[in-house]
């Protein structure tokens, strides 16, 4: 039973991990424009996809510890910079109109995304190798392997990577200055374009390393990955207070615990009469009484209504 | 965005008079060669018709109100498993369709009522994502309660309509049934615009302490909101089931709460001229994209948000009302 | 495959005053979204059929103009793209759809303008619902999952099977037929579980399943789940026999899963093995020249489906709807899928079903229905 436990945990933490990751880039996002990012989806998808094409035309005989590396390094800047030229293009013109016209906008780019991916590489799923060496470990009556240490790992150093950044460097500082208020951080002189555009590369390049852990973990693609898991990871930055970092990281693990448990314990906790397949409205149903009773999430602060509605929605 | 609060008397432009004018006639028109169209043709107008009924609906909650509903397509889903259930072999029943209609319309507004209870303290987005997981949660009710909803596999062999004594089925039958129930919804949701409630939803979208401190009971006035739009979208769903004569849990996504959104968002929101203009734009164009079959996504997603970076608040401006047309047409 | 018979030939010279046309073909399956590999996969192989007969002149010098359309999986876009075929005259009869709840709703549509449908669609619902224009030329859900129920119990001697599935029309409807028939033949269901169909991760519930000891997993769920479940499987060290349905007959099952995890998977197909006969052979490589990738579990489907019209055709003394409706259920032939002829009700009468074992890179044929 401890082994079931133990197994069952270390799953949450992989899937959580990775939720977290893209969580992340939802929440700097919503934090500065205020914006629910529909494509951050497919950024996630697209990351996968480079890795896919670097394999294939680098390293086509396996890619070794310092070919990963130069995957997630090549993938993260190359996703930032399409993030970059996609709030440039299709956001940046709505910076100043009602709150749902850049939303909308994003869902537009996220179909169109998801319909070139699948132009160019084909709808069927794509197989993808591990980039780290795969070995099963026994542990306590669990099994676990080492591309989900891997993943772990890997999430956590990214985490905290990011977390130096927003504390005590000055970009840092500076974006955490525009997502506080951005009408003053302006007024101080700090470079509200450059700032978000730093968001929109970040994000997004973090959601591409997210994809790759994904594809490696699973070790399929598909152009339409980004829709459910960036719903979920979504679902899991509003659990840890929409805006907030720390959050953001925390709402992924919740969900990943919540979905892993819920999926496990409901069968037995209702007596078989509530299966698996009601795990969603389960991650829903404790999405909404989180927001009913402590509507700011997690970790958000307290928000009034008066901050929230510093931009009109319509 | 400066508050641009649409005013009914405000006479309009001449040209938007010419093109007012132009657009009636068409209309006019296109009604009266529907007898004479391919059947294909009157379907793609009926998909039309259908998201016009839950435009208007789905826009007494945002264009009005100004919140946020991105779980729409739960009481589209009630009112075409209301019809489904009670018109069918599933359980036998044969009830009239004026009496699936008036039990659609009572069940959507306890829906209504119910999804707006809670979310009555919250705004902008938060509203947008639990609406939106109460949308989810209706749909995976729906595809999990087999014995009664038969699950995935959907309801077939659902009756046609009977209204006393014709039978309304063939896509020209379907589309008089719809041009009439949208005139007479329009002209609701028109009345109520101008009314006392119509006047507090705006009030409440553009600053709800101000409503109020002037003594507006937003609770009510949201909750009213809620359970009107989920009315009509309810009934949408009673006569999207019966032209199917089929459903399943697949009709009634996520997607098709986003489409009806994008519908109010392109048109204009908060217009109905709008909805029927973003009902046109976006049932139309993939069907026109159809010989691009694998662009069309493509296509269809760079169109989207290329209209609204050039349009965002809508195509259809805000001052171009029917009372504005109607006024016009009185004054000639 | 060109087989004469003095039949066609006699027909051949009645009908050979008649006016040779272009005969219109509508077909529909999702080309966008999901499932839009399933439905490109299937189109093509209806091409490469027509294709054929167009290259070596035609059926009784009639062409075929292919006019493959998007339905999305949709049920509202199916009933358009329904309406669209029948409102065009040069259409004479339409392979659509791939989903069964686009079938249901577009049954009536096809029915009312007199089309004859070739469905691809495997609820049996479809034939149920007292239409007769049309056939299913693929064996539907009762004998995809019969069979593996009963090869479970006799051949592997299973006693325990636990039954998952996606939720969707097709994945519980074979799922709770093969609970009805393991049940029936004395083996007992230790539990029922279904996951979304867009999950890619089964760790949680096949940790669950450990703890019931089944003997064989079955898993009512199409590409890519069958491979990501079966790599699951085996990482979690669930040592059962695994059962999956068609979609999971490709080389895509064995590099996704893995070819350790894929070792001894179950796949339940209606194709004898694909180098099993020169024709197969042939249409698999023909297929990677035209298209330039690998065929698709659903191609040969399609291309079935494009024979039965061709047949058809051949058989109606006036290539129109009224013609080839009125010899639909009397095609009679040998396919790639083996012998075609219908039921009244359009079904075929006998759907063998092969069942096949993942060794090493390929699939080997480890049963075969009523035999």
């Amino acid at each position: 039973m401890t082994g079931l436990i133990l197994q069952q945990a270390v799953n949450a933490l992989t899937i959580g991990a990775i939720y977290a990751l893209i969580a992340l880039g939802y929440t700097m996002v919503y934090g500065v424009l205020r914006l629910i990012n529909f494509a951050h989806g497919e950024m996630f998808m697209l990351g996968a996809y480079a890795a896919l094409i670097f394999v294939i035309f680098l390293f086509p005989h396996g890619a070794g510890l310092f070919g990963a590396l130069f995957i997630f390094i090549g993938a993260f800047i190359a996703i930032g910079l399409i993030g970059v030229a996609i709030e440039r293009a299709a956001y940046k013109p709505l910076r100043h109109s009602s709150r749902l016209a850049p939303m909308l906008s994003s869902l537009g780019i996220s179909l169109a995304l998801q319909a070139a991916v699948q132009l160019v590489a084909g709808p069927q799923p794509i197989g993808f190798a591990t980039l780290f060496p795969a070995i099963h470990l026994q542990f306590a009556g669990a099994n676990i392997t080492t591309v989900q240490i891997g993943i772990i790992l890997c999430a956590l150093l990214l985490m905290f990577a990011l977390n130096r950044f927003v504390s005590s460097t000055r970009l840092g500082i500076n974006v955490r200055a525009v997502s506080e208020n951005m009408r003053t951080a302006q007024l101080l002189g700090i470079d509200i374009d450059k700032a978000i555009s730093l968001i929109f590369f970040i994000g997004p390049g973090l959601g591409a390393i997210a994809g790759i852990l994904y594809a490696s973990y699973y070790g399929v693609m598909t152009p339409t990955m980004g829709v459910i898991v960036g719903l979920k990871a979504f679902t899991a930055a509003i659990l840890g207070g929409i805006g907030s970092i720390p959050g953001a990281m925390i709402g992924g693990f919740v969900l990943g615990f919540l979905e892993v448990f819920g999926t496990a314990m409901l069968p037995i906790l209702t007596d078989g009469y509530l299966g698996t397949e009601y795990r969603d409205i389960f991650a829903f149903a404790a999405l909404i009484l989180v927001l009913l009773f402590k509507p700011s999430g997690l970790l958000g602060e307290r928000v009034s209504e008066e901050t929230m509605v510093y931009k009109r929605d319509f | 965005m400066s508050a641009v609060s649409s005013s009914a008397t405000k006479a309009p432009a001449t040209s938007t008079k010419v093109v007012g004018f132009a657009l009636i006639l068409a209309a006019v028109v296109l009604a009266a060669c529907v007898p004479f169209m391919p059947n294909y043709y009157v379907r793609v107008l009926d998909s039309i018709l259908i998201y016009v009924l839950l435009g208007m609906g789905l826009n007494i909650v945002i264009g009005y109100a100004g919140l946020l509903d991105l779980g729409f397509v739960a009481f589209y889903a009630i009112g075409a498993y209301t019809y489904a259930l009670l018109a069918s072999p599933m359980f036998d029943l044969h009830l009239p369709f004026l009496v699936i209609v008036l039990i659609a319309c009572v069940l959507g507004a306890i829906a209504g009522i119910l999804l707006g209870i809670p979310v009555l303290r919250l705004r902008g987005d938060y509203l947008a994502i639990v609406t939106l997981g109460f949308g989810e949660i209706i749909r995976v009710l729906i595809n999990n309660a087999d014995r009664v909803t038969n699950g995935p596999k959907g309801i077939a062999a659902i009756d046609r309509i009977n209204l006393f004594g014709l039978t309304i089925s063939t896509p020209k039958d379907i589309f008089w049934l719809l041009l009439v129930t949208c005139i007479l919804v329009g002209i609701v949701v028109w009345r109520l615009q101008n009314s006392i409630l119509g006047k507090a939803w705006m009030a409440i979208r553009e600053d709800q302490d101000a409503a109020r401190g002037i003594g507006i009971n937003t609770t009510n006035a949201k909750l009213a909101a809620f359970s009107i739009s989920a009315v009509i979208g309810s009934i949408a769903g009673v006569i999207f089931a019966a032209f199917q004569r089929f459903v399943s849990p697949e009709s009634f996504t996520f997607h098709e709460s986003v489409l009806i959104v994008l519908i109010i968002v392109i048109g204009g929101v908060g217009n109905i001229l709008g909805v029927i203009a973003g009902a046109f734009i976006l049932i139309l164009l993939p069907e026109l994209l159809r010989d691009y079959a694998e662009y069309r996504m493509l296509l269809l997603g760079l169109l989207m948000a290329v209209l609204i970076i050039v349009r965002p608040h809508g195509l259809v401006p805000r001052s171009f009302t029917p009372a504005s047309l109607f006024s016009w047409l009185r004054f000639r | 495959m060109k087989r004469t018979i003095a039949g066609i030939v006699a027909a051949l010279l009645l009908t050979a005053g008649a006016q040779a046309e272009e005969l219109g073909v509508g077909a529909a399956a999702p080309i966008t979204g999901p499932q839009a590999y399933f439905g490109t996969t299937l189109q093509n192989g209806m091409r490469m059929y027509f294709d054929e007969v167009n290259a070596a002149g035609g059926i009784n010098g009639n062409t075929f103009v292919f006019h493959g359309e998007d339905d999305k999986a949709d049920p509202r876009e199916g009933t358009l793209v329904a309406q669209k075929f029948c409102d065009d005259d040069s259409i004479v009869a339409v392979l659509a759809h791939f989903n069964s709840g686009v079938a249901l709703p577009a049954l009536p549509i096809y029915s009312d303008c007199g089309m004859p449908q070739i469905n691809i669609a495997s609820n049996p619902a479809i034939t149920q619902q007292g239409f007769e224009h049309i056939v299913r030329p693929i064996a539907n859900d009762f004998a995809q999952a019969g069979f593996p129920a009963q090869y479970a119990r006799e051949t592997l001697k299973a006693e325990k099977a636990a039954v998952v599935h996606d939720k969707q029309a097709f994945g519980q409807g074979v799922a709770e037929i093969f609970s009805d028939n393991f049940t029936k033949a004395g083996g007992t269901v230790t539990s029922t579980s279904s996951v979304n169909p867009t999950d890619v991760d089964f760790t949680a519930l096949i940790t669950q399943l450990k703890g019931q000891q089944p003997d064989v997993v079955y898993l009512g769920a199409v590409m890519p789940q069958l491979a990501l479940f079966a790599k699951q499987m085996k990482e979690q060290g669930l040592n059962a026999r695994l059962i999956v349905p068609d979609g999971g007959y490709t080389p895509d099952l064995i590099s996704q899963a893995g070819k350790d995890a894929a070792q001894g998977v179950l796949v339940s197909f209606q194709v004898p093995p694909m180098d099993s006969t020169e024709a197969l052979k042939k249409f698999a490589a023909d297929y990677k020249a035209k298209f330039g990738q690998d065929v698709g579990a659903y191609s040969v489907y399609g291309y079935v489906a494009a024979q039965v019209l061709g047949e058809a055709v051949k058989l109606a003394e006036e290539p129109t709807r009224e013609g080839i409706l009125a010899v639909l259920h009397d095609v009679k032939f040998d396919s790639a899928l083996g012998p075609i002829e219908f039921t009244p009700e359009g079904e075929l009468t006998t759907a063998p079903i092969f069942l096949y074992e993942v060794k090493d890179d390929g699939f080997v044929l480890a049963g075969k229905s009523g035999s």
